[in-house]
Parts: structure tokens; C-alpha cells; sequence
């Protein structure tokens, strides 16, 4: 029996009774191991498969050169190129946080994954702060890719007096974008089959309220709304004005630092959210039975 | 050896016999009966589940969007003098709404079976034709991408000013042109599929990333005379350029021309400076007719290679 019960618990002398009762160092480090192992295959699959290399990194800078030639057929001024670069690099991310985190709960329960995280001793959290490294390293790779390379064909001359405000920015950007999409996968999972449409919703009209090819300032009322609930709109608006600054476009947004502000209440708003949908989630799926039913 | 029972082969019976003229099927027929089929679950898949405003809005919202985000960037950089390209932009965002429908609709009919539903390999072993099956499968994304595109002209109209004059439609270059470039969409779509069933999951992006790419030599949102010689080269080759040339030129003739003008690569070819309504159509024919030739190979090939490595089985995860 006592083997039995090492064999089962992986600990001599322990019951499973006393098994179940985790040490905080037990918690945090079999949560620090859900988070790597869920970042692994979307790190690891990158090298294993160099398909993405061709569609998501070189057809997706054809798209952005596209917007580009827009501008140059109108004889616009050079900073505006600069604006479609900063824009198509940073749709990796909203791309990554409505495909691959918005929409991934109810993947993973069409494929039958969902009921072996809520089985697995490991606080759910972690799977989602999992799916997000593993999504920020896959889409920095492509953004990282579009900006250079953008950048040297079409001759953008970023213009920054405050890196470190801007890296700033642009971590708090990922922070909110990623917190977002924390709270969207239970939303998603709860919506069921509308998440496909849902994702579809959230591309071509986000990217026209967040201003991604033009300032949002262009939009009025509507551009200030998106500033205030959009983390794509706000970052890239306070990226836009430190990326380039001096640059002869119409701002009418808050300043970088009012921004940066903004992008902090949305990344702690959305962690917090994201806990407290998950716990509703879980509460429903209690009282229902069905979140584990596939293809609803 | 023989297939039929004792009973059968001195002819005192006929029931229990095994009809080796089933195997061989009914020809046309079955091949329309499945492509009916298959539409109707396509469509079904698609839109049978939903509230029909919450489709409407879904189906129209990315079109309407994308015409949008063009129009703003003509009227920061040129203002009211930019208007009179307005028709221009709208018309190619709407149509290219469609191209990625359709693109799409194929490629991921080969996602959502094998990935979501796992039913790729039980539909590939049925006796209907595979290729009927896939071709049916992206009918209703089509026909939503269909629908985008008209209200997206008519929203072009109605709210941002596009003027529009029904009398002066082309009715058979609009035609003509509707129903080649709908078989090169398709073909394309097809090639696509090929290269999803190579790939794993995460290839959902895939069929839009190729239409991106393609966006930027089709002369769908710029003239292709912004271009660098050789690219414009290579858009003069894909029949989706001369797709949306001709039906904008059929829907409002005399426009902007996404093709010709004052040194382009077709003036350097052809000797005039835009090209006439037939040399659309044959331009469109030859690419298209080279294109949908070119993407059945692709696929063959790709199907053949799935077979032998067991690819129709499998299902990815990331």
C-alpha cells in the first residue's frame, strides 16, 4: 500500500490525502511548469515547421507594402509610411491575441485539451500567461521582421528622444493586448460557435477604429473612444507619436504619458477580469456540465 | 474467384449478389448530387446557427471596414480632391473581400475537418469525389463573400458617395469577366487547400496571408504604375489583376485604370496606354486558364503526397 501509494503520488510515505496538500513552493513551481509547458509547442513548433516563415512573416509584409503603395500613389509624406509599417508590425500581436488567445479555450475544447486543464493541479491562469509568451515570442519574431525589413525597403527614418518611454510603451501595449485576450478566451469559450465570427469582427473593423494605417485623431469622437478601450489604438497612437516625433500629423490624442497610463488601467483591469471571468467559468460550467461539450 | 454467389452464377437467383457496376457509380449525377450535398453542409456549417443579424453584421462588417480604412487614408493624405478615386478604392476592397472568401472557404473546409470536426479521412474514403466535396464545401463562403461585395458597393454608394449609374454598366464585360475570375477564385482557393493539407493547424491564417500578398501585384487598391517595373510584371501575369480591372471598368467605365498609364509596364508591352475591354477578357482568359491548370496540378500532387504519408489522418495542435 505504501508503494501504491509513492507510485501514485510520486512521494514515499504520503497518502493521497496528505498529497493534495501543496506547499505555496509546490504551487508556484507546478504553475511555473504549466506556463512553460503551455509556451513550449508555440515556441518549439516555430522551428519544427518553417512554412510560417513564408506565411507569416513574408506574405504578411507583402500585405503591409500594399498600404504603403496607397500612400506613395497619393504623394504623401514619408512619416505616413512610416505609420503603415508601425501598424502592419504590430497586427502580429492583435492577430496573435484574437486567433491564438481569444479563440484558443474553445479550440482546445473542440480537441478535447479543455477537460484535462480544468482536471490538471495547476491554477488555470497559468495556461492562459502560457499561451501568451508563447504568442508574444512567435508574433515578436514576425513583427520584429516587418519593422526591419519594412523599415530598409521603404526608407522609414524613425525619429525617438525617449527610448526608454517607448519600450516602456510597447510593453505595456503587449500587457494590455495579451491581458485582453485573456479575458476574450472565456468570453469565447462561452459564446461557442460565434467565436469564429467573433474573431472575425474583431480584424479589419478594429484595425479601422484603432487607426492603423492613419491617425486615429482622423476619427474624432470615435478615435478617442478607441484610444480609451482599444489597447491596439492607444499603443499604437503613443508609438506613433515617439516613434516620430516632430512628425507633421494631426494629433488631437492624449500625450504618450496619459497614454501610458491608460495602457497600465487596461493591463490591470484585464488580468483582473481575465481571473474573475475564469472563476465564472468555471462556476457555470459546474452548474451546467456542458463546458467540455465539443463543437457548441 | 468469382465476386458472385453460386445462386447468382447459374442464374436460379439474384438476390446476395455483390454489383460491380455500383463501384463504378452513377457518373455526372453522383458528382452533382455531391456538390449539392456538400454546399448545403457548407452553408449549414456556416450560417444555419446563428441569429441572421448577427450574420449580416458579421459577413459585412470586414468589407465595409477594410473600404473604410481607405477611404480615411484618401482623405487625410488628399482631401476632397481625392474623391474622384473613391470608386476605385471601394470597388477593389469589396472585391478583394470576395477573393479572400473565396480563397479561404476551401483551404479551410480541409481545417475544419481534419482539425476540428476529424472527419477528413472518413469524407476522403467516402465514395464521393474529394475534389466535388472541397469545391462544394467553399460554395457558401462564396456566396457570403458574395454578398459582402454588393452591400460594400452599395454602402460605397449610399454613405460614402460613390456615384453610380446603373444604365452605364457593361453588362457583358461584367459578365464575362464574373465567371472566369470566380474559377480562377475557386482554382486558387484550391491551391491553397493543397498546401493546408501539407501544413498543421496553425495554418488557419494561411489562405489570408496569400491573398495579402497577392493584394499587392492585382492593382486592387493602387495602380500597379506606383509599382516597380518587374512587379508590375508580375501582376500583369496573375488573372486577378485583370479580374478587377474588368469589372471595374464594366461597373464604372471610364475610371481610373488600375492597369495602364503614362509609363507603365502594360504601355511598355502593348504600345497603348490602357487596355481595351477585350484584351481584358483575353488577358484575363490565358492567366486565368494557366492559373486554374497550374493550382489542379498543385493540388494532385499534394493529395498524392498526403496519401503516401498519411497526412488525411492526422491532426496537429499548438
Amino acid at each position: 500500500m505504501a508503494a501504491g501509494s509513492m507510485n501514485l503520488v510520486g512521494r514515499a510515505g504520503a497518502g493521497p490525502r496528505e498529497a493534495a496538500v501543496w506547499s505555496r513552493r509546490q504551487v508556484l513551481l507546478t504553475d511555473l511548469r504549466s506556463v512553460r509547458g503551455r509556451a513550449y509547442p508555440r515556441v518549439i513548433g516555430m522551428m519544427r515547421e518553417p512554412s510560417w516563415v513564408m506565411f507569416e512573416i513574408l506574405l504578411p509584409f507583402l500585405a503591409t507594402s500594399a498600404f504603403v503603395f496607397v500612400y506613395r500613389a497619393l504623394q504623401a509624406p514619408q512619416e505616413y509610411v512610416g505609420f503603415v509599417v508601425l501598424g502592419g508590425a504590430l497586427t502580429a500581436f492583435w492577430i496573435n491575441v484574437i486567433w491564438m488567445m481569444a479563440n484558443q479555450l474553445y479550440w482546445e475544447k473542440s480537441q478535447g485539451n479543455l477537460e484535462l486543464y480544468f482536471a490538471a493541479p495547476m491554477h488555470f491562469m497559468s495556461i492562459l500567461f502560457g499561451m501568451a509568451i508563447g504568442g508574444i515570442v512567435m508574433s515578436s519574431t514576425r513583427a520584429a521582421t516587418v519593422l526591419v525589413i519594412a523599415g530598409l525597403v521603404y526608407g522609414v527614418t524613425f525619429t525617438v528622444d525617449e527610448w526608454a518611454l517607448l519600450f516602456g510603451v510597447f510593453l505595456l501595449t503587449l500587457g494590455a493586448l495579451y491581458g485582453l485576450g485573456m479575458v476574450l478566451a472565456s468570453l469565447f469559450l462561452v459564446w461557442g460557435r460565434e467565436a469564429w465570427h467573433m474573431g472575425q469582427l474583431l480584424t479589419e473593423p478594429v484595425y479601422f477604429v484603432s487607426g492603423l494605417n492613419f491617425p486615429v485623431a482622423r476619427l474624432g469622437m470615435l478615435g478617442a473612444l478607441s484610444v480609451a478601450f482599444i489597447p491596439l489604438a492607444t499603443g499604437l497612437d503613443a508609438m506613433r507619436q515617439l516613434a516620430f516625433a516632430g512628425a507633421a500629423f494631426p494629433y488631437g490624442t492624449p500625450s504618450p504619458a496619459v497614454e501610458v497610463a491608460i495602457l497600465a488601467a487596461m493591463t490591470v483591469v484585464s488580468i483582473v477580469g481575465a481571473r474573475w471571468m475564469l472563476k465564472a467559468m468555471e462556476r457555470r460550467a459546474r452548474r451546467d456540465g456542458r463546458l467540455s461539450v465539443r463543437w457548441q | 474467384m468469382s465476386a458472385l454467389t453460386p445462386a447468382a452464377r447459374d442464374g436460379s437467383a439474384t438476390a446476395a449478389t455483390f454489383d460491380l457496376a455500383r463501384t463504378r457509380g452513377r457518373g455526372f449525377s453522383d458528382t452533382l448530387r455531391t456538390f449539392a450535398v456538400s454546399t448545403r453542409l457548407g452553408w449549414q456549417l456556416e450560417a444555419n446557427w446563428t441569429d441572421p443579424l448577427l450574420f449580416f453584421i458579421y459577413s459585412i462588417a470586414k468589407p465595409v471596414s477594410s473600404a473604410l480604412i481607405l477611404v480615411v487614408m484618401l482623405e487625410v493624405i488628399g482631401g476632397p480632391a481625392s474623391r474622384s478615386f473613391r470608386p476605385f478604392v471601394v470597388v477593389g476592397s469589396a472585391l478583394w473581400s470576395f477573393v479572400v472568401s473565396g480563397i479561404a472557404g476551401l483551404a479551410w473546409a480541409i481545417l475544419e475537418d481534419r482539425e476540428r470536426y476529424r472527419v477528413l479521412k472518413y469524407v476522403y474514403v467516402s465514395p464521393s469525389d474529394f475534389l466535388t466535396v472541397l469545391v462544394g464545401r467553399g460554395v457558401a463562403r462564396i456566396a457570403v463573400g458574395l454578398a459582402g461585395v454588393v452591400i460594400t458597393l452599395a454602402f460605397g454608394v449610399v454613405a460614402l458617395g460613390v456615384t453610380f449609374d446603373v444604365g452605364r454598366i457593361d453588362w457583358p464585360l461584367l459578365v464575362s469577366t464574373s465567371i472566369v475570375g470566380l474559377v480562377v477564385i475557386i482554382a486558387l482557393g484550391l491551391l491553397m487547400a493543397g498546401v493546408c493539407i501539407q501544413t498543421r493547424q496553425e495554418s488557419w491564417s494561411y489562405p489570408e496571408a496569400f491573398a495579402g500578398a497577392l493584394f499587392l501585384v492585382t492593382g486592387a487598391i493602387f495602380p500597379l504604375t506606383v509599382l516597380p517595373g518587374p512587379i508590375q510584371a508580375v501582376g500583369l501575369l496573375t488573372p486577378l489583376t485583370w479580374w478587377m480591372a474588368g469589372i471595374r471598368e464594366a461597373l464604372f467605365p471610364g475610371g481610373p485604370d488600375s492597369i495602364g498609364g503614362a509609363g507603365s509596364t502594360f504601355a511598355a508591352w502593348f504600345g497603348h496606354l490602357h487596355p481595351t475591354a477585350g484584351e481584358t477578357v483575353l488577358a484575363l482568359l490565358a492567366t486565368g486558364a494557366v492559373a486554374t491548370l497550374a493550382a489542379l496540378a498543385i493540388f494532385r500532387l499534394s493529395d498524392r503526397r498526403a496519401k503516401r504519408a498519411g497526412l488525411y489522418d492526422r491532426t496537429t495542435g499548438s
